[in-house]
């Protein structure tokens, strides 16, 4: 089981690095939308490639202060993407309220910088789910495309909250090993069900853009 | 530290059962999502396929319709002036002949001159009827006025017309398409309806043209009729639907019938 997690790990790693490879041979020719989530993965896979870097310069040392890093790129990213989407100039408005909450945050706790931050990531998420859903209904409809990819955000995205909300608990000590690598599995094999998705979309809609452009 | 374990294993029981739901109202919602999109997608796709086949109607009948028309031009033309123009060519014929006497060739150029006059005037009357030049130079008020009289004219039935219409309200396309709606109106009141009085009524009320029908026929079944789709009925609301109009039918079997075109300004093709 556990060779099984590991290997699945890997796969979420090396498909967060494919996946913005895959997009970025279409960033050109499509839209704002496609370039947003194009931006998105490119952070991800930043996050993920330092994330490694630094495991292997400083073995066993905590890694947490890029979860600010990649919950906010996240946000920020995934908002503009479905401002496009939804074309609701409110979102603007949600973003800005929501960063201006966890730039207070951080500055009334410096220290929450090596902690996660189950507040903000949660707040974030479902905002981000919200949004989700409201493409939802919207592509009831119409079909506008992203169809797929909104719904590997939504579920990967409405499941994982309490993942990240519950990340602090890896610091009681009683809990900590059992708990954190449940909820990293946890949290792996959604992600990778995710990357499956986006890669579906990307392998449905834009594959063939891909070949028109070259 | 059994109570510890236990106290652990039920935060990790409630952690894990609540990302569970999590999980599975997610599936529960994208899955709501897949089946209602389905079930829309199905519904406009019927809707469209209705729509087509509507259209193919509509296209059928003004085939049928207009087959009908050139069969009716085509006999018209053989009838009333490639038959009598046979005739002056005989007859033109005969005056070549040398030996006939002045007495003969005056008949004969007087019989070529009574069937050219006559051919002269059926060619007149068949362009007319193709597109009366009253409704091009008079307008519609006008074009309505005389197909009652020359419908009055046949003594079947007697025609009361009415009219409060100013001139160039619509636009000429518009007009026609109304004077072609009367046409028909006449043309089945003629062949169907047994009726001995017509009303026409065509009034502008603000910004509705309306044109108003009524005769005391026998009527018909307005069902039987939409399922039978006669042509003419099927003419007359393609035209109303070309001008963006509405169309009311009143009648029974027995109980004569009352029709009403109601065009409004703004709607009317151009």
């Amino acid at each position: 089981m556990d060779e099984i997690l590991n290997v699945l790990v890997d796969l979420t790693v090396y498909g967060s690095v494919l996946c913005p490879i895959l997009y970025l041979k279409g960033f050109v020719v499509n839209n704002k939308a496609f370039k947003f989530f194009t931006l998105y993965l490119v952070a991800v896979a930043l996050v993920q490639i330092c994330m490694r870097i630094h495991g292997f310069l400083y073995q066993g040392e905590p890694n947490l202060h890029f979860f600010i890093y990649y919950f906010v790129s996240e946000f920020i990213l995934l908002s503009l993407f479905f401002k496009e989407l939804l074309e609701f100039k409110a979102i603007y408005i949600i973003t800005l309220g929501v960063l201006g909450f966890i730039a207070t945050q951080y500055i009334i706790d410096p220290s929450m910088y090596f902690r996660y931050n189950p507040i903000g990531s949660s707040i974030t998420r479902l905002i981000i789910v919200s949004y989700s859903l409201l493409y939802l209904y919207k592509s009831l409809s119409d079909n506008q495309g992203f169809l797929i990819i909104n719904i590997g955000i939504f579920i990967y995205f409405l499941s994982s909250v309490l993942v990240f909300a519950a990340g602090n608990l890896v610091f009681e000590d009683a809990l900590a090993k059992k708990i954190a690598s449940l909820l990293s599995n946890i949290n792996t094999v959604l992600y990778f069900v995710f990357e499956i998705l986006i890669i579906v979309e990307w392998w449905r809609n834009y594959r063939i853009s891909k070949i028109r452009t070259n | 530290m059994d109570l510890i374990i236990s106290e652990d294993s039920q935060v990790l029981n409630i952690l894990l059962s609540a990302i569970g739901l999590l999980i599975f109202m997610a599936l529960a919602v994208v899955l709501f999502f897949y089946f209602s999109r389905k079930k829309i997608v199905q519904s406009e796709l019927e809707k469209a396929n209705l729509q087509i086949e509507h259209q193919r109607e509509v296209i059928q009948a003004n085939l049928i319709t207009q087959e009908a028309e050139r069969k009716r031009i085509a006999q018209d033309l053989h009838d009333a002036i490639s038959s009598k123009l046979n005739i002056v060519s005989l007859n033109a014929n005969m005056l070549t002949q040398s030996d006939i006497p002045s007495e003969e060739t005056n008949k004969i150029a007087g019989d070529i001159l009574k069937v050219t006059t006559t051919v002269l005037e059926s060619s007149r009357q068949i362009a007319h009827d193709l597109l009366p030049p009253t409704l091009k130079n008079f307008g519609l008020e006008s074009a309505l006025e005389e197909l009652c009289d020359s419908l009055s004219d046949t003594k079947k039935f007697e025609v009361d017309y009415h009219s409060e219409y100013p001139n160039n309200t619509l636009s000429e396309t518009s007009e026609l398409h109304l004077f072609r709606i009367t046409q028909e109106l006449f043309s089945n009141a003629i062949k169907y309806s047994n009726a001995s009085t017509v009303q026409l009524t065509l009034e502008k009320q603000e910004d509705i043209v309306s044109l108003q029908y009524v005769d005391d026929g026998r009527g018909f079944d307005l069902e039987k009729a939409k399922e039978a789709k006669g042509i003419g009925m099927s003419g007359i609301e393609n035209r109303v639907a070309i001008l963006n109009g509405s169309l009311q039918i009143e009648t029974s079997e027995g109980a004569g019938m009352k029709l009403s075109v109601l065009v409004k300004l703004d709607a009317e093709e151009e």
